[in-house]
């Protein structure tokens, strides 16, 4: 599985796309532009670049047919200034510890970003899980989780599934904490089923935080948050949902695609079917009567008010840049825009709100299932959807202003407030020992 | 302990400036209308624990100077022990001892589920360096780590601590158990577990206890003319959240003299000037007058209430004939002398008791460690709001017990605090 359809159907959307060979130099270099921005000390700054701690573990495993099989976990922890680390696992069979470094760090800048308190971390077995049997699978994740007992945990480092197909090892590995602690270790792990302390809301997130951040740039750009038109590219976990919540909220989907089909009606889809379709079908129907079927490379040059790339990563590059007509984009997506066409956007105007802060919906709903779980108190959907508002209305507004202050693009300002967040902590608790 | 700007001169005026006699006072006054049994009293009287630490610490000069700290947990039966912790060259046990008594009945007369704990390290903070300083706070945290905790003792800034040494406490204990332990210590920066309102928390508790002590009264904010000593966390937040009540704060005063201005000051004016100038001498709208040592004009001042918010031990014996104010909230604490109390009593003046009034700051510490508990953090409304409410819940039960017994309400704070821990021991028992 390659990082673009990783991205696609990731409901914990993992790094923007990395050069192969060197994934955490490509990653840091906006934060490192961010930190020269602020004037950081160059030595505080030495510290943010390293992961805190980076654990290698050999899985051993035996199969059904009674053979072995030792297999590389990791655990990367990136920085802990604000709190336990929060982050991934991911399951791949060409998975490798560079790319995890920079899913780590990755993970610190959007935890700051959006104000939940946690450091980044991310993990992962390097297996395809297709290749295993259930059993198998179960007992991989938990001696991978035994391995780590002493790093892992509610107050230290918090586990999330990568896509919410993986409910199953979150399971698992809660089961393997608690049985081993002796306690029920809820808040070790996020992304839960609900029955074992999953917060409601969750496999919405990503489309609820887009679609709350929709509406607060599309008031700052003066059109009316309640009625707009929306061009939506995929159709999966992150577009799809997002297609039906604004739907239900009364705007027009005037675009939405998937690989195989771009549908446009400037009078709006009827996405109920559409999704229902494609529950069915697995796609979009190639043709609807009244409505227009485009050339992919045409869809995203519509004219809408918003435009949401919430499928691939360069969807938007410096040739089809200067022809796109939304008044505002926001990024559904890992790095759907790239830095060229980033500047083009600036430059005519064109607002961009990055996937730092626009998919950030379930980073901020694992935060309030390990609320839950530490109190022991579950939150009602509509407590859920009021308090993501409000996380992400705060965090909106920090934007603004570092946004306000600096002169620059909505991403920069999002990238220099995650690393002056994290830069502030880790000055005020100073260096230990 | 300094003993304010008025010296005492014989030992009748040493034991009425002794703050912890006048506790030591109004605890015996208030165990008498309870009618508390000796060995009850002996309980409540004595610290559960007493920990003296020697820690050695590096100094830049690459010698090692070891220094004495202490923690005391007065008593833990309303929960872990809380309080702050503070550096200076005059701590001594004693003092330690009779802070952290302090803490429990503080906590106890606004119902946070709190005992009552108190540290200190002898140190001259002036003469070090910050990495000095970070040294011994984290050597004193780990020498301390074995009674601290979440759920055992949980200490706050005090003298010359601040929020850069509640994080590196937090920093240390985190390290050291190997976990974010956020709820180990209160006063921390907001990025890392810090509550929102806490900074005016205190001065914001007073203005609240005011607006309770005016309805006794039959007052009204707008026709109340406040004298306020002291502009900073406490004196001047609580002198600005006033004025936006509608109060007239006639006067406020620094360390080095006070402004006057019958109409009414413009507090926010007033706060930028101070932080401007670094003192209030030299505001345009106010005369000014500067402190002379052993007098406190500003409190004979024409006025209505009067909130005492620098240091104790401010109105005695000298000068408790002279105020003029109806209504004193004790913004400090031990501002009022034991000898001044009872004067201010006989003349029928209502004194809002600073173990109610002043209760502000632990209450949002408290507010603090709930937050910490959880992980999630509620906004400045929210704060403010559950703030009022507990201050408002304090200042009824306190008016009530005094009504009940017949006392003024510092008498009535007292009894309603110990009657709750002790009856708090008598439900618990004794657990060996």
């Amino acid at each position: 599985m390659d990082h673009t359809t990783r991205e696609t159907i990731g409901t914990l959307p993992s790094v923007p796309t990395l050069d192969e060979e060197t994934p955490f130099r490509t990653m840091m270099a906006s934060f490192d532009e961010a930190a020269r921005i602020l004037g950081l000390d160059e030595q505080e700054y030495l510290v943010l670049r390293k992961s805190d701690r980076e654990i290698a573990v050999s899985v051993p495993a035996r199969m059904d047919d009674g053979s072995f099989r030792v297999i590389d976990g990791y655990r990367v922890q990136h920085n802990m200034g604000l709190g336990p680390f929060l982050g991934p696992v991911r399951l791949s069979s060409d998975l490798r510890i560079e790319e995890l470094r920079a899913l780590a760090a990755w993970m610190t800048w959007k935890c700051a970003v959006l104000g939940v308190p946690f450091g980044g971390a991310a993990g992962g077995i390097k297996v395809d899980r297709a290749s295993l049997s259930r059993s198998e699978l179960e007992r991989v994740v938990r001696r991978w989780t035994a391995s780590l007992l002493g790093d892992i945990g509610g107050e230290r480092d918090v586990l999330a599934p990568e896509f919410s197909s993986e409910e199953d090892v979150m399971a698992w590995a809660l089961d393997t904490i608690s049985e081993h602690e002796r306690v029920t270790a809820n808040p070790a792990v996020t992304g839960k089923p609900e029955a074992l302390g999953g917060s409601a809301g969750y496999h919405d997130a990503v489309a609820q935080g887009l679609r709350i951040i929709t509406r607060l740039a599309a008031a700052r750009q003066g059109l009316d948050p309640s009625c707009l038109d929306v061009v939506i590219q995929g159709a999966g976990t992150v577009g799809g949902n997002l297609a039906r919540v604004l739907h239900a909220e009364g705007h027009r989907i005037v675009g939405l695609s998937d690989v195989q089909t771009s549908l446009f009606s400037p009078a709006g889809l009827d996405i109920p079917a559409l999704l229902a379709y494609r529950a069915e079908h697995g796609r979009l129907p190639a043709s609807v009567s009244g409505v227009r079927s485009l050339d992919p490379a045409q869809f995203l040059e519509q004219p809408c008010h918003v435009l949401a790339p919430c499928a691939v990563a360069n969807a938007i590059h410096a040739e089809n840049a200067e022809r796109i007509q939304a008044a505002l984009v926001i990024e559904g997506a890992h790095g759907p825009t790239t830095p060229g066409a980033d500047e083009i956007l600036g430059r005519r105007g064109i607002p961009v709100v990055p996937d730092i802060l626009a998919n950030g919906g379930n980073v901020v709903v694992s935060y309030f299932e390990w609320v839950q779980n530490r109190t022991g108190f579950k939150w009602l959907g509509d407590v859920v959807d009021a308090r993501l508002r409000r996380m992400l209305r705060e965090a909106w507004d920090a934007v603004l202003e570092v946004q306000e202050e600096h002169d620059t693009s909505l991403r920069m300002a999002a990238h220099i407030l995650a690393v002056r967040r994290v830069a502030a902590a880790d000055h005020a608790r100073g260096i230990y020992a | 302990m300094s003993t304010g700007t008025a010296a005492p001169a014989t030992k009748a005026l040493q034991d009425e400036f002794n703050p912890f006699l006048s506790m030591a006072k109004g605890f015996d006054t208030a165990a008498n209308h309870l009618k508390l049994d000796e060995g009850i009293r002996d309980v409540l009287r004595m610290p559960d624990r007493e920990l003296t630490v020697n820690v050695p610490v590096l100094m830049d000069n690459n010698r090692v100077k070891v220094f004495t700290g202490y923690r005391v947990q007065h008593n833990t039966l309303r929960g872990p022990a809380k309080g702050g912790i503070r550096f200076a060259p005059e701590v001594n046990i004693d003092e330690v001892r009779a802070l952290s008594a302090w803490m429990t009945w503080k906590c106890s007369v606004v119902n946070v589920p709190f005992g009552g704990g108190k540290g200190g390290v002898i140190c001259d903070p002036r003469e070090m360096s910050q990495r000095e300083l970070e040294r011994l706070t984290r050597g004193y945290t780990v020498a301390i780590m074995d009674i601290l905790g979440p759920d055992r003792d949980v200490p706050a800034p005090d003298m010359n601590t601040n929020e850069q040494t509640m994080a590196w406490i937090m920093d240390t204990y985190s390290m050291h158990a190997r976990r974010t332990t956020t709820a180990v210590v209160t006063g921390k920066p907001l990025n890392i577990g810090g509550s929102k309102g806490r900074r005016e928390a205190t001065g914001r508790g007073v203005m609240i206890s005011a607006n309770e002590a005016l309805k006794m009264a039959g007052m009204r904010p707008e026709n109340t003319r406040v004298v306020v000593q002291g502009a900073g966390n406490v004196g001047g937040l609580g002198a600005l959240l006033m004025h936006r009540e509608g109060y007239r704060i006639v006067s406020l005063s620094d360390m080095y003299g006070f402004i006057h201005n019958p109409r009414g000051l413009d507090m926010p004016a007033v706060l930028a000037y101070l932080k401007a100038n670094g003192r209030l001498e030299g505001f345009p709208e106010a005369d000014y007058a500067p402190t002379t040592p052993g007098h406190v004009p500003q409190l004979e001042l024409d006025c209505d209430l009067i909130v005492p918010a620098a240091t104790e031990n401010q109105i005695t014996s000298i000068n408790a004939d002279k105020i003029k104010a109806r209504v004193i909230v004790e913004g400090a604490n031990g501002p009022t002398t034991g000898v001044a109390s009872d004067i201010l009593d006989s003349r029928g003046i209502i004194v809002v008791p600073d173990i109610l009034a002043n209760a502000g700051g632990v209450t949002v510490s408290y507010f603090e460690w709930v937050q910490d508990r959880m992980g999630y953090f509620w906004t400045e409304e929210i704060v403010n709001s559950r703030l009022e409410q507990i201050m408002v819940q304090s200042f009824g039960a306190v008016r009530a017990t005094a009504e009940q017994y017949g006392v003024p309400l510092r008498t009535g704070a007292y009894i309603l605090a110990i009657d709750r821990v002790a009856s708090v021991y008598r439900m618990r028992g004794l657990s060996a």
